[in-house]
This record gives C-alpha cells, structure tokens and sequence, in this order.
C-alpha cells in the first residue's frame, strides 16, 4: 500500500531574484548604506564607511535610517538609493 | 475519497505513517514532533468541512506577500493532529495575523523569540471541546493543542520560519510549539473578550497577539483587587525593566480565584485596565538597578514609562482551574510594533 501525501511547504511565486553582479572596483563608486535602525548600527556604519573612504576610495555614501527596525524600508527610501552602485543593509543588535 | 480537489502541492508517496513522519522530519517540514500524514484525502475532508475550495487564499503576509492558501492551511492542520471541525478557527487565526498591525513578519524573524497566543471564544470553544480551565496554557486539550501548533507549522513551511533561516530567535520559548486557549466564558463575570473588542456576542473569533514567554504571579493573600493587581503590574514591571521598556499590548490570564475577587469589588475589566495603566510604570534610571546603566543614562533618567499606551492596551483573558491564586502576564514581543487582532470565526 502507498500513502500519498502532500507536501506542507509553499512555493515562492514570481520571477526568481538574483544577486546584482559584483562591481569591479569600489573606486569612485555611490555606496548606499541602510540603517535598520538598531541601537548600533550607526557606529557600525560610520566604521564602515571610514574604511570605504580611506581604503576604497568610494566617492559618496548615501546613509538613510529606516523609521522602524521591524517593518520594510519605505519605498521613497528605496528610490533615494536608486544612484548606488552598491548598499549595504546591517543590523546593529 | 472521490472527486479530490485539484490540489498544487507536490505529492510524495510513502508506505506508511511512520515512513510518511521519518520524509516530514528528515526535510525540516515539521517542528520535531510526530506529524499526522497529510494525505489528499485527509486534506480534503479538512477543505471540505469549512466549506473551503483549496485555491482560496486565506491571507497575504505583508512583508514578503506570500498567499496563504487554504491548501497549505489544511495541510498544516492535518499534520498538527487537528480534526476537521478545527480548521475555521486555524484559518480565522491565520487571516488575523496577516492584517498589517500584527506584523507578522518581522515578529516571525525577530530575535526576540515571541510567539502567537490564541484565545479562542463563542460557541466553537465548547463545540469542539476547548480548555479554558485547568492546565490552560499547557496540556489539556486536543483542540488547544493543535490548533496552536497549526499555526507554528504554517509559518515553518508557508512562510519560510525555519529557526537559524528566517526565524532568528535568540531563544525562543515553549510557547511556540503552540500557545492557544479558550476563554471561560461560562465561570467569567465579564462578557467574552472577543465582545469587549467588537465582534457580536454569540460569534465565535479568535483573539491573536504575538507575545513572550508568560510570567507566573501568585498570589493567595488578599482579597482587595488593587493587591492582585499591584502582583501582576509588579511581573509588568519586572518585564519591562528586564526585558522591553515599550508599551504596547500586555495579556492577563486571570484565574478563577481572582476573578472571584474583582467580581466580589464589582471590578468590571475597565477598573482593571485603568488600575493597571496608572501603576505599571517604571523610571528609566530604574535600568541601572539591572545591570543596564549603559542605557539607562542616555536620556532623562526621572522619565516614566507606562507599559500601555492606554487602559484599552491591556487584553485581560478569564482563564485557568477553579482552585490557585495563580494568574500570568504575557508581555508583548517588541512594544507597539505588533498589536493584537481579533478576528470572527469563519469571516
């Protein structure tokens, strides 16, 4: 005897995302940076962009905070990013 | 079963039970308890009893805007040993989590390790045979069980909440195995909490709120109401200072015990909620007597803080055995960030 059973997990829906693919350089590039606003993430982030500064030679860092930690960024947030050649977003727990 | 739905879940074919549980737990699709084989005409006759077509989509989670089918949901339900006359309050349960204030998202990720409490009123409690009286928030009930683990299951293998993937909990608590009760209604001097927060009386709803570990009070020693309740705005304020400082909605599970005494004051659960709301407060600089000075000191130290935004925050739950003075607390995963929702049964 066989037992047919369904399987419990949802599949996702929609086109599969991918990763962008890796800039060549960060020399002269916009970093994006998106703070999720934890306690600190802000400290991380200024040690991060230091280091991108003095040691990647990046050109501009757009910094913006989430308003809370636990929901999506804004989508206006989203649209000020749209000149990164890259972001970063970090949790700072 | 004849005519069985068109489902979309991929089928596995196993010889047994045991051999179905061994695939359910080798692939992570179970919280490591025995499941009950979800075959298709075990899920069907769960579709078939709330008089659901398996494509429904029961909710949308916000962040990530994944449907939740009724498919998926009965799946759920016959895996965590529910009975088919369960599933409307699983799915009531579900389509309140996935109203935006519930956030079910980021409680679902948090580190924070909360989990969803179900309180359960109206007729369904008794039709299915719910516990609302001793042992309540542990083992009693196959309904209470059940239906709570459901919920853990969908987010497991629906949403994606494997712990260490998309659950980040830190810890974590028992809670989320499952954490559901029914209301007792029948040894309550209050209407249904369900009734206090809109639904009609004699409707059946289920009442959500994602919540942290319960904090177990006691007290046997008094019979003036502002004394049981200086005990439990006492655990708030230990919550408050140990683990989150934010307001938002706290639950009280008030035993029979202590209901009789705020029945005996004439105390209705506003006199309750605005007793409470004016002493479970806490002083920032009281975060130094904790071990948190390193925080306590970056704003105004003589600051109070309420744990509710307002009386209307606190949930107050009639519930527990006959005997014990024994009452709990359930704080709020993260403040305001998640709020309580209620939901009629088959909406």
């Amino acid at each position: 005897m066989t037992l047919r059973v369904l399987d419990p997990r949802q599949s996702a829906h929609g086109e599969a995302l991918r990763m962008a693919p890796p800039l060549a350089s960060l020399d002269g590039a916009v970093v994006g940076m998106i703070d999720n606003a934890k306690i600190g993430t802000e400290r991380l982030f200024d040690f991060i962009e230091e280091i991108l500064r003095k040691e990647y030679r990046i050109r501009e860092c757009i910094r913006r905070r989430k308003p809370d930690a636990s929901r999506p960024v804004p989508p206006p947030m989203l649209m000020e990013m749209r000149g990164a050649d890259a972001i970063l977003a970090a949790t700072g727990d | 079963m004849s005519n069985l739905p068109q489902f979309a879940s991929t089928v596995h074919e196993v010889t047994d039970a045991m051999e179905a549980n061994e695939l359910y737990q080798r692939e992570g699709w179970t919280d490591g308890l025995p499941i009950v084989p979800p075959t298709e005409d075990a899920v069907a006759r769960f579709l078939a009893a709330a008089e659901l077509d398996a494509v429904a989509v029961i909710g949308v989670e916000p962040v990530r805007r994944r449907s939740i089918t009724a498919e998926k949901v009965a799946i759920a339900a016959v895996m965590a040993g529910c009975l088919p006359e369960y599933l409307p309050v699983v799915v009531a349960t579900v389509k309140a989590m996935c109203q935006p204030e519930y956030a079910l998202h980021g409680s679902t990720a948090s580190t924070g390790g909360s989990a969803p409490f179900i309180v359960v009123n109206g007729p369904v409690r008794l039709a299915i045979g719910m516990n609302a009286t001793h042992n309540v928030l542990a083992n009693a009930s196959r309904a209470n069980a059940t239906i709570g683990r459901s919920i853990r299951l969908i987010l497991l293998n629906v949403l994606g909440g494997i712990p260490g993937q998309l659950d980040r909990s830190t810890l974590g608590h028992p809670g989320k195995f499952t954490f559901c009760v029914a209301e007792d209604e029948e040894d309550s001097p209050w209407p249904p909490l369900s009734v206090e927060r809109g639904v009609p009386a004699g409707v059946s709803a289920v009442t959500v709120l994602q919540v942290e570990s319960p904090h177990q009070i006691m007290n046997e020693w008094t019979h003036d109401p502002k004394e049981i309740l200086d005990t439990y705005a006492a655990a708030m304020r230990s919550n408050m200072l140990l683990y989150s400082i934010w307001e938002g909605n706290y639950a009280f599970v008030i035993p029979k015990q202590h209901r009789e005494i705020f029945a005996a004051a004439g105390w209705t659960r506003q006199n309750i909620r605005d007793y409470v709301f004016e002493v479970a407060r806490v002083k920032r600089g009281d975060w130094r007597l904790v071990g948190k000075a390193a925080v306590a000191g970056r704003k105004d130290e003589d600051k109070v803080y309420c744990a509710l935004r307002s009386p209307e925050d606190l949930l107050v739950v009639a519930a527990g055995g006959p005997a014990g003075g024994f009452g709990a607390i359930l704080p709020p995963w993260y403040g305001k960030k998640s709020l309580a929702v209620t939901m009629p049964v088959g909406a």
